[in-house]
């Protein structure tokens, strides 16, 4: 104590006012992750003295909601969808950026541009502002396999839809089963079926169609998001070509599905699911050598380019504080970019980061696929109003699983959104 | 003489067999629970714990050791050999059929040599001993060998000793138990207390407005916890409770008197009448006759009660996250960490069986603990 007051004297003198402050941070990551933000955390704590604690909940979309109606908000908060910090800032509990953040992304983020768009939601007010900073960003057009199961098989990674498809039916006629898909999660079952039918979008229609379908501009049973949700059916509702059969796609666990890959014998060759899954893997699976991933290849006839879709964490200030400011700044020093590089599973979009520091070749790889996107879109399904993005959607796309129409199935999407118009 | 008291009746087998039928019921999924939780991820996802007690044939993929490492290739007659045992130590399992591709995993049977091609062969035994051979030096990964192996059962610790020991758990979990502790009893004691004294005014005091006060409390039961929660958030913090463990206490208070009040008052009115006029007439006051008579005579219901609420609050997630645990990490209780001790997507889950058994282990104590005064308070009772 009398150190600390010594060593404030002394800060006092020097006439660098850096009030050390009690900054809390509220996030979704528990586990490795949230060791992990905490190392990147204490870096920012050891650079700028102030005391951080991080808090981490499987529930953070409600606890966030609970605390500040409450207004026993954190400092601030790391929101996984983009859509619920733009409700949160719509009915003011969000904090603008300071002044230059915008400007910074723009021109340090690959795509700058989109992150801010991403980042801006309209306040209290009703006018916009930058909110949110993106900070670990997730990549989900991969398609896991077993290289050595290929191997054996002599089977090519495909690099364009048509390839893909080809291969499919090649590993039909061959015996096999292509793909392992599962949408069970709990309360959030029908989500990976929702980033099947996003990544189909992008294949199947232009960008700008995409964002006005995540903006409602383009209806959910327009045409086009109907054939884009038939395109996810042709793989999912075809008993030969998913493990267990069509029937068993909604009911089974997106974290049980990939086990299928390394089952003897295997069950399937094939699972699209986003950059974590490898957690999930069985133990003692090595990404690169047990089990490897390619992009989930375009249409090479449709002139679409090469898009990713991803996915990423937000972070605001729910309860404005100098530390909070100077945590969201230190956010865009690369050293907060490689610390969490160097521990394995964040990707990043920092132009400015030292590539070499990631963990591992495999995590290298899918930071090219982001960085060599022609067009990135983020997850539609988080940017759409909770009731359809985090309701409606899942629960149309489980329906559809189950053997529904596809367009009463868009029908009933669209009229959920109206009814919240 | 049919009817003389202390005959058996005549289905007390079909009494003793439903009995015998719930317990069992009761008790087959807490223990397949129990052996769950000594059970690794990878062997809860591949079969079921019923499976797990005995042995069982299995598919498994298992590899050479690396070719690369040093030491492990010998040149011998002018033949590179790689020996070992495919598990490590023999014995562990039987193999019975094997294969080397995943397109023919059971092409040969134990003691067959394979041709891996360009002159290489492998040879496995039914201990998991394999002979690897190659005219040239042998480079990559270790082979893969798909077995079809009779396995024996296999448990483990591991969940155990990741939940209680390892210290980045450990002393999250301590923590969590005394903060959990903390919350439990106040908020135990403090209904009981209250709903004590408003029992037995509801149940023998004369005062206007009596009985549609009971009608009040018995309609509180219907209320949903969760309608208030936010509404009672909000008033804490503009009264400057904020969320703490005052804050916890007095919502589990609130949400549990409507039972408590019920079920004593309940219990209170049936007691004899005379015993408490008696008192009055002999001039003892309404607080003597609550704590000399009523008090001693009611144990039983406040011993159930304490049971129900201790029960309800240690297990309780949905208050604690409400009204206690606050963005500073410093509050936690017990439930709120076996969540965190799952990850983010959940991916921990094999742990979930594990903490069900550590955290049952209190309310399991002061259950049995309960139960001897719940036992003396009803003879007590009966006696007097």
């Amino acid at each position: 104590m009398k150190k600390s007051l010594y060593l404030g004297a002394a800060i006092m003198a020097l006439g660098t006012v850096a009030q050390a402050e009690q900054l809390t941070v509220f996030g979704p990551w528990l586990g490795p992750d949230q060791e992990n933000v905490e190392k990147v955390l204490a870096g920012f704590a050891a650079a700028s003295g102030h005391e951080v604690n991080y808090v981490g909940s499987d529930s953070f979309e409600q606890q966030i909601m609970i605390d500040a109606e409450a207004g026993s908000a954190p400092n601030v908060a790391v929101f996984p969808q983009p859509g619920l910090a733009a409700d949160m800032a719509k009915r003011g509990f969000l904090t603008p950026l300071a002044d230059g953040t915008a400007d910074w992304v723009k021109e340090n983020y690959a795509a700058g541009q989109s992150w801010v768009d991403l980042g801006t939601y309209a306040g209290a007010d009703g006018a916009d502002s930058l909110y949110g900073f993106f900070y670990k960003v997730d990549v989900k057009s991969l398609v896991w396999y077993s290289p050595e199961n290929f191997e054996d098989a002599g089977y090519e990674v495909p690099t364009s839809m048509e390839d893909l498809k080809t291969l499919t039916d090649q590993i039909v006629a061959d015996g096999g089963t292509p793909w392992c898909i599962g949408l069970g999660s709990g309360g959030a079952t029908g989500w990976p079926a929702t980033d099947w039918v996003e990544d189909m979008m992008l294949r199947t229609q232009t960008p700008a169609d995409y964002d006005a379908w995540v903006k409602n501009d383009l209806k959910f049973n327009d045409p086009k998001v109907v054939a884009a949700i038939e395109e996810f059916g042709a793989f999912a509702r075809n008993d030969a070509y998913v493990a267990g059969g069509a029937g068993t796609v909604a009911t089974t666990d997106f974290r049980d599905s990939p086990k299928g890959l390394f089952s003897s014998p295997p069950q399937c060759y094939m699972h699209r699911q986003a950059s974590f899954i490898p957690a999930f893997f069985p133990e003692g699976t090595v990404v690169g050598q047990d089990a490897d991933f390619f992009y989930f290849p375009a249409y090479a006839e449709k002139d679409l380019g090469a898009p990713v879709l991803g996915a990423g964490t937000v972070w605001a200030i729910t309860n404005p504080s100098d530390a909070a400011n100077e945590l969201i700044a230190y956010l865009e020093t690369p050293e907060a970019h490689e610390t969490w590089m160097a521990l394995g599973g964040f990707l990043t979009p920092h132009m400015g980061v030292d590539t070499s520091k990631f963990s591992d070749a495999a995590t290298a790889k899918m930071n090219d696929i982001l960085l060599a996107a022609t067009t990135f879109r983020f997850d539609g399904s988080d940017l759409m109003p909770g009731a359809v993005g985090a309701g409606s959607f899942w629960t149309g796309m489980v329906d559809y699983a189950g053997g529904k129409d596809a367009q009463a199935v868009a029908d009933e999407i669209q009229a959920s959104w109206d009814a919240i118009k | 003489m049919d009817n003389l008291a202390g005959k058996k009746s005549g289905l007390s087998w079909a009494v003793n067999i439903s009995v015998a039928v719930l317990v069992l019921l009761w008790l087959f999924p807490t223990a397949g629970l129990f052996v769950s939780s000594f059970r690794s991820a990878d062997q809860i996802s591949t079969n079921g714990w019923w499976q797990s007690l005995f042995n069982s044939e299995q598919n498994v993929t298992l590899r050479t050791a690396n070719p690369d490492e040093p030491g492990v290739q010998v040149l011998e007659n002018g033949v590179y050999v790689i020996r070992g045992n495919l598990y490590g130590v023999a014995g562990k399992a039987e193999i019975g059929a094997w294969g080397v591709s995943s397109r023919a995993i059971d092409a040969y049977v134990a003691g067959d040599t394979a041709d891996l091609g360009d002159g290489q062969t492998i040879a496995v035994q039914a201990n998991g001993d394999y002979v690897w051979t190659s005219p040239t030096e042998m480079t990559g990964r270790g082979q893969r060998v798909f077995a079809t192996a009779q396995t024996p059962p296999e448990f483990t610790f591991d969940n155990y000793r990741s939940m209680l020991f390892d210290p980045s758990n450990s002393e999250g979990m301590a923590k969590a138990f005394f903060n959990t502790l903390t919350v439990t009893i106040p908020a135990t004691i403090i209904p009981i207390v209250i709903a004590a004294f408003a029992a037995y005014a509801l149940a023998w005091m004369d005062f206007p407005g009596r009985a549609i006060l009971v009608a009040v409390v018995v309609g509180l039961l219907v209320v949903p916890l969760q309608l208030a929660l936010i509404p009672l958030l909000r008033f804490h913090l503009n009264i400057g409770i904020g969320k703490g463990y005052l804050g916890v206490w007095l919502a589990h208070t609130g949400f549990g008197l409507p039972l408590a009040i019920y079920l004593l008052r309940n219990y209170m009115v049936g007691l004899p009448r005379d015993i408490i006029e008696n008192a009055k007439v002999d001039g003892a006051t309404d607080f003597q006759i609550f704590t000399k008579i009523i008090l001693p005579l009611s144990f039983p219901a406040l011993a159930s009660f304490a049971i129900f609420q201790f029960l309800w609050t240690w297990n309780d997630l949905l208050v604690a996250k409400v009204f206690l645990i606050d963005s500073t990490g410093q509050t936690t209780v017990m439930t709120n960490q076996i969540v965190e001790l799952l990850g983010t997507r959940g991916g921990n889950w094999e742990i979930l069986a594990t903490a069900a058994f550590v955290s049952i282990a209190v309310p399991l104590a002061v259950f049995f603990a309960m139960q001897k005064y719940l036992v003396r308070g009803l003879l007590a009772g009966s006696v007097k």
